[in-house]
């Protein structure tokens, strides 16, 4: 079936406005999106969306992990193997991370990795061929703010929801970042680690956000609000 | 075609009534009924799978159907057969290589049509998983009564008394028989007419499948 921008696809729908498009200029095909021949077919059940000036991709639900080059995700370390730690990411296999990806590592100089250590990196290499491949540093050897994430509470959740929270225009932490302070990172493997001061704000942050994932961003302020007043009324 | 959408227009399908993420640890999961008759399906994958099962080229696909009664049987051998080479048609393996796709498919009620209820159950769990997908899959079964007459997605008791029993899966993009069988003999004439039939019905499920896709792409 004929399909155009804002519709929602299943697979095997083709859009011609991206054809009619790649004519004229060079156009990016994001996920959800496969060139066959001369037509592009849908391959994930969505939206369609499209920014200008020619990048399209499907919004689609998904809840296990793919690796794809360039994305911030979160991982546990699960093997020492030699010069590489083994991290679990969600893929279908385990991630390789060099000791020599982290700031100011040499080989004389290891840093302080531990199996079960829960890791912020970022996907070097991802192919369908390959094994993946994390660093924990940007292209000037600087960590930034990637690393081994100590204390705090991770957990999972749909890939949906961390895209959710990411978006600049989503509401969710620009309120709660106002009520009390924590520390967050959202890896976009589905695994968000957060540090609060005590127990309970970690536990309504962590509720703050599961909570988040069907609801509107109206209904997300009156979420957070209610969460901050409760969290405020037991600590006084 | 006018003629022809003379004899389509007045057919209709039990009623279908689904939900998705049925289950909350599997990567995609749904239940649906198909009148009286009622599937759930869990999808998880692509995963690591031991070495001797892997392929270099494409995933693989593990089907695991259990039964009411929970008693394993050839019956539900051969059914696992048929879901995976249709499955398998459906699922783009070659972008997940090395990796595993297991789908577990319940029944939990069975009053006549179970197979194609556990083929689209097991399309719309995909769907859910956001596995890359050829295209969509159409089951559609009928049946032939006494009088020669095709009766689409029959009622149970009609199943029961039915001397042939006709199944057919059609893709979402050409309409293109994927899958077909039957249980009891059919003339040339009958089997054509009734896959004619179900092609045309098989709209009625690809609609519903985009109903329910419809129905949560506004809030994700």
């Amino acid at each position: 079936m004929k399909a155009s921008i804002g519709d929602v696809v299943l697979p095997g729908d083709y859009c011609e406005e991206i054809t009619v498009a790649g004519e004229k200029a060079k156009v990016i095909i994001g996920p959800g999106l496969r060139r066959e021949l001369d037509r592009v077919y849908v391959t994930k059940a969505g939206v369609l969306k499209k920014r200008n000036p020619c990048t399209y991709w499907v919004d689609s639900y998904q809840k296990r992990y793919v690796p794809s080059r360039g994305e911030n995700v979160i991982g546990v370390v699960v093997q020492k193997a030699g010069d590489i730690f083994r991290v679990d990411v969600g893929g279908s296999i385990t991630a390789a991370l060099s000791y020599l990806s982290f700031e100011g590592a040499t080989k004389k100089n290891r840093p302080e990795v531990q199996i079960g250590d829960i890791v912020y990196a970022k996907m070097l290499v991802a192919s369908k061929d390959m094994e993946p491949e994390l660093v924990c540093v940007d292209s000037h050897g600087k960590k930034g703010r990637l690393g081994v994430l100590s204390d705090g509470f991770l957990f999972k959740c749909s890939l949906n929801l961390v895209r959710k929270i990411l978006n600049p225009s989503c509401p969710l932490l620009e309120s709660l970042k106002n009520e009390w302070p924590f520390e967050m990172a959202a890896g976009m493997n589905g695994r968000i680690w957060i540090k609060a001061n005590s127990m309970r704000e970690t536990i309504a942050l962590g509720n703050a956000i599961l909570g988040a994932e069907y609801q509107s961003d109206e209904e997300i302020k009156v979420i957070c609000s209610n969460i901050a007043s409760i969290l405020a009324g037991h600590i006084s | 075609m006018g003629q022809k959408d003379d004899i389509y227009q007045n057919f209709q399908l039990r009623p279908m009534k689904c939900e998705l993420n049925f289950l909350s640890r599997s990567d995609g999961s749904a239940i649906l009924s198909q009148g009286e008759t009622v599937v759930t399906v869990s999808v998880n994958g692509p995963l690591d799978i031991k070495t001797t099962s892997q392929s270099i080229e494409k995933a693989t696909l593990e089907i695991l159907f259990s039964s009411k009664g929970g008693k394993p049987s050839v019956a539900d051998r051969f059914k696992e057969n048929v879901i995976r080479q249709t499955c398998e048609t459906a699922i783009l393996g070659c972008l997940y290589p090395r990796t595993g796709i297991t789908i577990t498919i319940q029944e939990l009620e069975d009053y006549g049509g179970l197979l194609s209820c556990a083929i689209n159950c097991a399309c719309l769990a995909l769907l859910n998983s956001g596995i890359s997908l050829h295209h969509v899959v159409a089951a559609v079964s009928c049946i032939v009564d006494e009088t020669g007459n095709i009766v689409l997605e029959p009622e149970y008791q009609q199943v029961q008394s039915a001397a042939t029993k006709l199944y057919f899966v059609f893709d979402s993009r050409d309409k293109n028989l994927v899958t077909g069988f039957t249980e009891g003999a059919v003339g040339e004439d009958m089997y054509l007419e009734a896959l004619e039939k179900c092609r045309a019905a098989s709209d009625l499920v690809f609609n519903f499948y985009r109903d329910v896709v419809t129905k949560y792409s506004n809030v994700i």
